[in-house]
């Protein structure tokens, strides 16, 4: 069936891609690039730290709700980038923020509005599932 | 028929100016191909620095992602980076703040060397102090002491090497891939 979900997904870690991000890159889309120059079409986020101008997650009603920095410290993330239908890729990325006070602050980061303050450093697991 | 979506605007994203050069390259990236994975107990009594720094260098490991489980820490220190008030970069760490005692959630950690070659630590985390504020940011890890054996999971970045270098653009010292010397994986630099 076309639109069947896939719950179980057997498969193996394959390389393993580390990437500094510099200024006013987005953190969403910059983990999107990465797998786009290095090949993977998935992988798993496996650390990352660094810092954002302001960060913007996705609000429980469905709106977003934005930290103001600068800086807004990454004390930690978990996400997957999954190769779509149509061949773009797309990052699904959560994570913890401290604020300039060190309050926590966390979500879904929205893509494309969470620019990076000084340097974003991520690490990326390529996934490589077994054949359906 | 065009596709049209509709959706709420997004906050506008701000676009900071950095003091230096703009540099070319937004991503710079290397890659291992394979992970070798391994499963740390950080020793009681001693400073995170080094109960990350002597297992992983025992082992071979010069390079690594880490995520830090929770544990205790009987001591934690911690940094935040407000605007930097003289203008000579965009944000700029505090001055170590005392947490005390205090119990870590999660955090992520990065094993790579100074410019002299000597190894460190990078670690930003979120952790709950004894009195039951929750804070996070970046550990001062040389002294912050770990009290239980905090579990950590390491993932080696074979073939590369993670060197602190000062950057033009940020002014700041900044972890960045580079090519590890001979011995180890030959990977090929790329840049986008």
């Amino acid at each position: 069936m076309q639109s069947e979900v896939r719950l179980v997904e057997a498969g193996a870690m394959g390389r393993v891609a580390y990437a500094r991000v510099a200024p006013n890159e987005d953190l969403v889309s910059s983990i999107e690039k990465l797998c786009a120059a290095e090949g993977f079409r998935h992988a798993f986020v496996r650390g990352a730290l660094g810092s954002l101008v302001d960060a913007c997650f996705v609000a429980p009603d469905g709106g977003t709700r934005q930290v103001r920095g600068p800086a807004v410290e990454i004390v930690s993330l978990a996400g997957e980038v999954r190769t779509q239908g149509d061949g773009s890729l797309r990052a699904a990325i959560t994570g913890i923020v401290a604020d300039t006070e060190g309050h926590v602050h966390g979500g879904p980061f929205v893509a494309g509005a969470n620019p990076v303050c000084v340097t974003f450093e991520v690490t990326l697991e390529e996934w490589l599932p077994d054949a359906a | 028929m065009t596709d049209f979506t509709t959706a709420q605007p997004l906050p506008r994203p701000r676009t900071l100016v950095h003091p230096g050069p703009v540099g070319a390259i937004r991503i710079e990236h290397r890659h291992a191909n394979r992970g070798r994975h391994f499963r740390l107990g950080l020793e009681p009594g001693r400073t995170l620095q080094d109960a990350i720094i002597e297992p992983l260098l025992a082992l071979g490991v010069r390079a690594a992602s880490m995520t830090l489980l929770g544990g205790r820490l009987s001591r934690l220190l911690y940094c935040v980076a407000p605007p930097d008030p003289t203008g000579a970069r965009v944000a700029n760490y505090t001055r170590p703040i005392e947490a005390g005692a205090a119990t870590l959630i999660f955090g992520n950690a990065t094993l790579g060397c100074n410019g002299r070659g000597e190894p460190l630590v990078h670690c930003h985390a979120t952790f709950a102090c004894d009195d039951g504020r929750v804070r996070g940011g970046h550990i001062v890890v040389d002294r912050s002491v770990a009290q239980s054996a905090i579990p950590v999971l390491a993932t080696s970045l074979d073939g590369i090497e993670l060197r602190i270098t000062q950057d033009d653009e940020t002014h700041m010292p900044l972890m960045r891939p580079f090519e590890a010397a001979a011995n180890e994986m030959e990977e090929t630099p790329h840049a986008v």
